[in-house]
């Protein structure tokens, strides 16, 4: 017993009036503004090898806070009521060596709690796309597992593991799994190599944002540290992303009065921009490292905006592309046949073609500029050519068992200069399909594209 | 990491950052000569050798020692230190002192303390004492008088602000002549300090402004020469204007 109170950290009354008394006084002992945040730096973890490329792993230093966190997936029978979404589950591991009060085994209430607004965050406001992570309705489905670490306790632990938490989702990679074999009715899961590893559909990224609240209710400061928690009478964290929309708000201890807390939520959303952009940076930075290192990268753009019409196929366009897709070697698949009839995408993706292009003049195609159309035009095509399979009812089997895989792999269209302009010149006549495919193929030339105009042109 | 084996005249280590393993005086060349180690030291057969990574240091005429910094405390004898009352026994007093184990101030170890004045310290007081016996097996003894049984500013602190540091950090801050950053700071502001080997600092003000100034600037000058030091004390005086 002895022993226990030699390890615990004790504070002084000392400390404890005059912690108060100088918050009374609009002080903090560390020398910051009352709503100003710790220093904040994300780091990434090393995936310099080449074989692995999946990401999913950040730290956080806030102050003297630090949060690791590590992002896995594995495939699994999805739950009965919802067959086509995949799932998101967030553990907690507060390791002793961050604080001695932490101890080793079963978490604590506190870790159960953070564990829950982090969740809740991520989860209840649609952060992360559930439906994408569906490979097989009601059979299997991608479960996101996030493990938060804490390292070190300086304070202010939600907010520190939140950032980790939106961090290490965004840098993350789950392989391609695609359905093929004899029956189409075997599930490959493409090794990094082979193919180039997803990224997770991000629509938006809820912040934490930690008050605590001292004296009678009436004193907030943003970001207590460890002393101040100490200090603190209660504590209200407020879940927000960057616009202004509040996704979870959790509230401790002691009573504060509504106009404290409308206050508290307009403080909330300018700080929850600040941190938003500062994960957007630090991503920058890293995708950017990345993207050197690796040519075939493509970074992953949070705050996706749909922009472009969806391209409404029937059944039979849908079944003549994904013959012709399954006919047709993969960078052919550009000029894809107009036998369909299928309509055009608008001219805005040609108009990005050019403006990638001119970027860097690497021929280097970043989905960045593109919106998530593609990607629900696929999944559509992933569950009609499924239900093409599964069911007999107007199935062309010639057509469909040529299939290979469900996800449309499109080539992108490398053209330069001239190919580009061929492609504006014919734009009702064909399908061009943007998928999410990560290849890149080397740069196009205009011989390519009159070789494969022969090719059409003969059959 | 030393490949060289000891130098007949060790002062080329003295001053020097040394790491375990090295030998840094060689014995052979000095017969009938008393030499006294200190922490850190060791002798192994003919040559002298660290055991702990630090700074070399000699006192005239024949005093070595290893001089580190940690933010952990070893209790010596003797030394100043700060402890936070943790629980009160029927003769002790348990404080903590930053070490392995908790300290034990006897509950009559005050000037004129007797069974009927008993000191009624709540848990979490401060106090200023001294340490009285210190093994590495038994908890270390404390005291709130001097040697001579007198009061001598040892006790409860009241008031002010405490902050931890690096035992390194308060050696330097209760050298003499006084550390720079201690000089400057008293020459525009006027402050109480009280510093613990352990490396505990309390300091106290008339305003908490002055307080989290003075902390700060303590904190931050670990590092910093002496002109470093001055430069940052005069740059917070400008900032204050």
């Amino acid at each position: 017993m002895e022993q226990r109170l030699a390890n615990t950290w004790q504070m002084t009354v000392n400390e404890r009036k005059f912690i108060e008394m100088a918050l009374a006084a609009d002080l903090r002992v560390d020398d910051r503004g009352p709503f100003d945040y710790r220093p904040c730096t994300i780091t990434f973890g090393r995936h310099f090898s080449f074989t692995n490329r999946v990401g999913g792993s950040s730290e956080v230093q806030l102050g003297e806070t630090r949060v690791m966190s590590y992002v896995t997936s594995q495939l699994v029978q999805p739950y009965r009521d919802r067959p086509n979404e995949g799932t998101l589950s967030i553990f907690t591991e507060f390791s002793p060596m961050a604080d001695p009060a932490f101890e080793a085994g079963r978490p604590g209430e506190f870790a159960i709690e953070l564990g829950r607004i982090v969740d809740r965050g991520l989860r209840e406001s649609g952060a992360v796309d559930m439906e994408s992570l569906c490979v097989v309705v009601g059979k299997l489905v991608w479960s996101i597992r996030v493990d938060l670490h804490i390292l070190d306790n300086g304070g202010n632990l939600i907010d520190a593991a939140n950032i980790a938490a939106l961090a290490s989702l965004l840098t993350f990679r789950r392989p391609e799994c695609t359905l093929g074999g004899d029956d189409n009715h075997e599930l490959i899961i493409h090794d990094i190599e082979d193919r180039e590893p997803l990224p997770l559909i991000i629509h938006h990224l809820p912040v934490a944002v930690t008050f605590a609240v001292f004296g009678e209710g009436n004193i907030m400061v943003i970001d207590p540290s460890y002393k101040e928690e100490s200090v603190m009478g209660g504590r209200m964290t407020i879940t927000m992303n960057s616009n202004g929309d509040i996704c979870a708000v959790q509230k401790a201890g002691i009573g504060i009065s509504s106009s404290v807390i409308i206050r508290c939520l307009e403080i909330c959303a300018v700080k929850a921009a600040e941190i938003t952009s500062k994960i957007n940076h630090a991503m920058e930075s890293f995708n950017d490292g990345r993207s050197i290192q690796y040519p075939n990268f493509h970074p992953v753009d949070v705050a996706i905006q749909d922009n472009l019409p969806d391209v409404i196929m029937d059944k039979k366009q849908i079944e003549n592309l994904i013959g012709h897709l399954a006919a047709l070697p993969l960078d052919a698949l550009d000029r894809n046949s107009n036998k369909s009839g299928a309509v055009v995408v608008g001219t805005n993706t040609r108009a990005k073609f050019e403006n990638n292009q001119a970027r860097d003049g690497v021929p280097f195609y970043s989905p960045s500029n593109w919106d998530p159309y593609p990607r629900k035009l696929c999944s559509r095509l992933a569950r009609s050519s499924l239900k093409l399979s599964g069911l007999p009812e107007d199935v062309e089997e010639d057509k469909v068992n040529t299939t290979q895989s469900v996800t449309v792999e499109c080539g992108l269209e490398h053209t330069k200069g001239a190919s580009s302009s061929r492609a504006l010149e014919t734009p009702s006549e064909y399908t061009t399909v943007e998928a999410t495919s990560q290849y890149i193929k080397a740069p196009k030339t205009l011989k390519d594209a009159v070789k494969i105009q022969n090719r059409k042109m003969r059959k | 990491m030393n490949s060289m084996p000891s130098d007949s005249a060790s002062m080329s280590f003295v001053d020097r950052v040394v790491v375990p393993g090295d030998h840094v005086l060689d014995l052979t060349g000095m017969a009938n000569q008393t030499i006294k180690l200190g922490a850190g030291l060791r002798q192994d057969g003919d040559a002298i050798s660290v055991m702990k990574a630090g700074k070399l240091r000699i006192s005239k005429p024949n005093k070595y020692w290893v001089e580190s910094s940690h933010k952990r405390y070893v209790p010596c004898v003797e030394d100043t230190v700060l402890g936070i009352v943790v629980d009160s026994k029927f003769d002790n007093f348990l404080v903590d002192i930053k070490a392995p184990m908790l300290g034990l101030l006897p509950v009559l170890a005050f000037e004129g303390g007797t069974r009927r004045n008993i000191p009624k310290f709540e848990i979490g007081t401060l106090l200023y004492v001294r340490v009285v016996k210190a093994n590495n097996t038994m908890n270390p003894e404390l005291s709130c008088m001097d040697e001579t049984g007198k009061a001598a500013e040892f006790g409860p602190l009241k008031d002010g602000y405490m902050f931890e540091t690096s035992t390194g950090l308060a050696r330097m801050l209760l050298s003499s002549p006084p550390c720079p950053i201690l000089e400057s700071l008293g020459k525009s502001l006027s402050y109480e300090i009280a510093i613990g080997l352990n490396g505990r600092v309390w300091v106290n003000a008339a305003s908490p402004s002055t307080v989290i100034l003075v902390s700060n600037a303590i904190m931050n000058s670990e590092f910093l020469s002496a002109a470093q030091q001055k430069i940052m004390v005069e740059k917070l005086m400008k900032r204050l204007q």
